[in-house]
């Protein structure tokens, strides 16, 4: 497999910030005038449909929710990273599998079979794994909803009845698992508390320390600005010839 | 067939810049005092929107009947608005004219000269301008301008199979397609222009080699 490109995915508990932060690290690298792709779990189109009638009818069991998440998964990774990386470009994935391997795995999907499933998708250059107390996550999630969704709250796994305490549990068991993937050294963990400046600086210097931006093509200014161009009018009144050269 | 007007043809990939120049030509020379109109593929009344909006089903088709679609769409330019304004004496410009159409089909194992055939009956330009770029430079232009998303199936070549990744499928199909423009560019005395360049740059040399051909028809640029 061709270890071209830059894959960087970023991992964490729904309201740890990772989506926030994940979109700055996109724009600044953007900004840098670099060839970056930003992909979000769960987001093909094809696969989205599906997934929205298998939560309706509650039909989703642990081993189809894995497998309709690994289709999206597949789908973006043949149309969108896999392709970017070809080209020596960037691509940050908000979740990978290890997400899958959280909440799979909470569900009691063994961790071979989902690393089996995914064993397509290399380890990424870089994983961060924004951490924030289990409590903190909870309250951004939870607070001020009435109730939580059926599959959201782990409901479908009857641990209880009442779905905030169920998707406690559920946070909890997820938790557990990526502390263990730190652990193993698979993903690195960085502290997701603080403002959101304070977090994403955190951010960019992990970044800086664990990647190499040196053999990534800089795009030429009038190529990153062509679309602004392609809007362009010149004053003729004022035009002098050969100005240009 | 001689008439009063002058005809220009501007050609080249999608991205390379196009019709942005075509605009500024056009400009220009309506600030020199001389009226112009832009035709190009897809915009007849009689079959521009059919093809615009069914491209897909486009696809799908023999190269032939798809080259006589195509065809059938230019020649409804040529003949209401193309021909009447050169006899009137207005420069026309073609964002595309008989080029693009044969190389698009060349590439995917049409007859070239057949499709030729099919234009024989239309006007020659006075001036053609051929636009290209490398193909990375026109991903790079893609991807940081409207994203990935954007990126045509067909665009990427993606039918001639030549990779399973749109982006090395895109690569590969771009260097095929500005090898034939430049091949038959040169063959029909079209002057070649890389696009790599600022807009302005770009532009001045466009009007290097239009400007010969209108010279007589040009007025000064007046303020008020």
């Amino acid at each position: 497999m061709s270890k071209k490109g830059i894959l960087i995915a970023v991992e964490g508990m729904d309201g740890s910030g990772k989506s926030t932060q994940a979109k700055l690290l996109y724009h600044w690298l953007r900004a840098k005038g670099l060839p970056v792709f930003h992909t979000e779990w769960n987001s093909s189109k094809i696969v989205k449909q599906a997934t929205k009638i298998g939560k309706n009818t509650r039909r989703l069991l642990p081993i189809t929710f894995h497998m309709i998440h690994a289709a999206d998964f597949a789908d973006r990774w043949a149309q969108q990273i896999e392709p970017v990386l070809e080209i020596g470009g960037i691509v940050i994935c908000d979740r990978y599998k290890y997400t899958a391997m959280a909440r799979d795995g909470s569900r009691d999907v063994p961790r071979e079979v989902i690393e089996d499933t995914y064993s397509f998708a290399r380890e990424p250059d870089l994983t961060l794994y924004f951490d924030v107390p289990v409590d903190v996550s909870f309250d951004r999630i939870a607070k001020g909803r009435p109730s939580l969704k059926f599959y959201e709250a782990g409901l479908d796994m009857g641990w209880t009845t009442d779905p905030f305490e169920s998707y406690r549990i559920f946070q909890g068991k997820v938790s557990e698992i990526y502390s263990g993937l730190v652990e193993e050294g698979r993903i690195e963990r960085l502290d997701a508390e603080g403002t959101v400046a304070e977090v994403q600086s955190r951010v960019r210097e992990t970044f800086d320390k664990n990647i190499d931006l040196s053999e990534v093509e800089v795009i030429d200014q009038s190529d990153r600005l062509a679309q602004n161009l392609s809007e362009s009018e010149i004053d003729w009144l004022t035009y002098s010839e050969g100005e240009g050269r | 067939m001689s008439h009063a007007g002058k005809l220009i043809v501007i050609e080249g990939p999608d991205n390379v810049g196009r019709s942005l120049h075509t605009r500024l030509l056009s400009a220009r020379l309506k600030a020199h005092g001389i009226a112009t109109h832009i035709i190009g593929l897809a915009r007849s009344e009689l079959m521009g929107e059919i093809v615009k909006s069914r491209t897909a089903d486009m696809h799908q088709l023999n190269w032939r009947t798809r080259s006589l679609l195509y065809a059938t769409d230019l020649h409804d330019q040529i003949k209401h608005e193309a021909e009447p304004l050169l006899d009137a004496g207005f420069v026309v410009i073609a964002d595309r004219y008989t080029l693009t159409p044969r190389i698009r089909e060349q590439v995917r194992g049409g007859d070239g000269d057949w499709i030729d055939s099919l234009y024989s009956n239309t006007p020659d330009p006075d001036a053609m301008i051929v636009l290209h770029a490398g193909p990375r430079r026109l991903l790079n232009r893609i991807m940081f301008g409207e994203s990935l998303e954007a990126l045509n199936h067909f665009e990427a070549g993606m039918d001639l199979a030549l990779s399973s990744s749109i982006t090395s499928s895109f690569l590969q199909y771009q260097k095929i397609l500005r090898n034939e423009f430049q091949e038959a560019g040169k063959e029909r005395g079209a002057t070649l222009i890389p696009t790599r360049h600022t807009v302005q740059e770009v532009h001045d040399r466009i009007w290097d080699s239009v400007r010969p051909v209108v010279e007589h028809m040009l007025q000064p640029i007046e303020g008020n």
